[in-house]
Parts: C-alpha cells; structure tokens; sequence
C-alpha cells in the first residue's frame, strides 16, 4: 500500500461521486453513456461500437453530461456539504474518544454521529427525487 | 480477442471503492471478469492501491491493452517502469 493520487483517477472518482448524487437529474442516454465510461472504464471506441455511433458523439455526450453534473453541483452543492460533513463526523469521531468516557455513552455519541452524516445526506437525495429541488 | 484492464467500480453509494480487473473487450457490463489483479480505494487518506504485481506483468506481456486510468494506477505503483524494463530487455 503507498499513497497515490494521480490526475485521471481523481477525476474518475470526483464523476462517479457526482454520479451518485446527481444521476437521477441527467437524461437516460447520458447516466447509460456515462455509467459505461466512468463505472466501467470503457474507452470512447468501446462505447461507440456498443451504440453504433461516432466516437466523437460519445465524446460530446460525455462532455455536455459531465457539464450537466457540474451545474446540479454548482447549485445544490451535495457533494460539497457531503464532504464536509464527513470532515467533521470525523472530527468528532475522534475527539469523542480523546475524552475518557464510559464505553456506552462513548457508544451513543458514535451513534448518533452516524446518523448525522446518515441523514444530512439522505434529505439532499430525497429532496430530488420528490422532485422539490 | 482484444482483453482489456480496467478499473471496475464497486462499493457503496457515496464511497467508491475499485477493482482492477481483466476482461474480453466485448463482454458486456454484467461484471464478469476473467481475473481480478488489484484494488483501489480513493476514499482512504491516503488512498490506497494495492496490485498483483506478477498477474499485472503476466497480463501486459501478453498484449492486454490497460485503460488510461488504469495505466495511472499501474505507473504509480511502479508496474509500468517493471513492464518497459522487461521489454528492453528482449
């Protein structure tokens, strides 16, 4: 194990987080197009041959979705709030266990986290699926 | 047959976690895979990778053509120096 972090896998797991939050708002050409290139990792050709049109079709497909799930972020900022309250969960998770309590109140604060990260999370989601956002 | 490497998502919803897998080029995205040889998870801080370095070499000397996510992965970790030396080396 060594630490890595290298550019066209940051960007493969940044679409695949958004695709996550967002997939549901985008059209049933794109989620299928991109599923096939960011879940799967096929190329542009492979997908191309798969759909019986031009790579270049696939590429603007890509691109004009990858768009798409770039403005859904850049207004409901799920991800974002996501991220960061899984930054402070963590945060908590830790000093939680700096202050020497019983091992079941310990317990029950540590619940009570996760349902905290649990549920920020969930509302932004159902939230789009009831279609109110 | 063209096989190919690929970087597989799997994992839960919100937390992706991958596969490095090897496949037929035309097998659908059913997830069947004729060998896995790593894993990655970007998640972790630090992300973490861990490949079979041998299975990777046996599958690149054999001509499996590895997507450019892959080929990243591969060349952090130090596979793809190992794979190049080996070909001089002929």
């Amino acid at each position: 194990m060594e630490r890595i972090e290298p550019d066209a896998l940051t960007k493969t797991t940044h679409v695949n987080l958004l695709l996550d939050f967002y997939e549901e708002l985008l059209t049933e050409k794109q989620r299928i197009i991109l599923n096939f290139y960011y879940r799967d990792d096929f190329s542009l050709g492979e997908i191309a041959a798969e759909f019986g049109i031009s790579r270049q079709a696939v590429y603007d497909n890509i691109k004009r979705a990858e768009q798409a799930l770039a403005a859904y972020e850049q207004k409901l900022r799920l991800l974002a709030r996501y991220e960061q309250t899984l930054r402070l969960t963590e945060q908590l998770k830790h000093k939680i266990d700096t202050l020497g309590l019983q091992a079941e109140q310990r317990s029950e604060l540590q619940q009570l986290i996760e349902q905290l990260r649990t549920n920020d999370i969930m509302v932004g989601m159902e939230a789009i699926k009831d279609g109110s956002i | 047959m063209a096989v190919r490497i690929r970087l597989k998502r799997i994992g839960a919803h919100k937390a992706p976690f991958y596969r490095v897998v090897v496949s037929d080029s035309r097998s659908p995205r059913d997830g069947r895979f004729i060998e896995e040889i790593g894993t990655y998870n970007p998640v972790a801080q630090p992300a973490q990778v861990s490949i079979n370095e041998e299975k990777a070499l046996k599958w690149l000397q054999s001509g499996a053509q590895a997507s450019d996510t892959v080929r990243d992965l591969l060349s952090k970790a130090g596979v793809m120096k190992k794979f190049h030396e080996l070909k001089q080396q002929k």
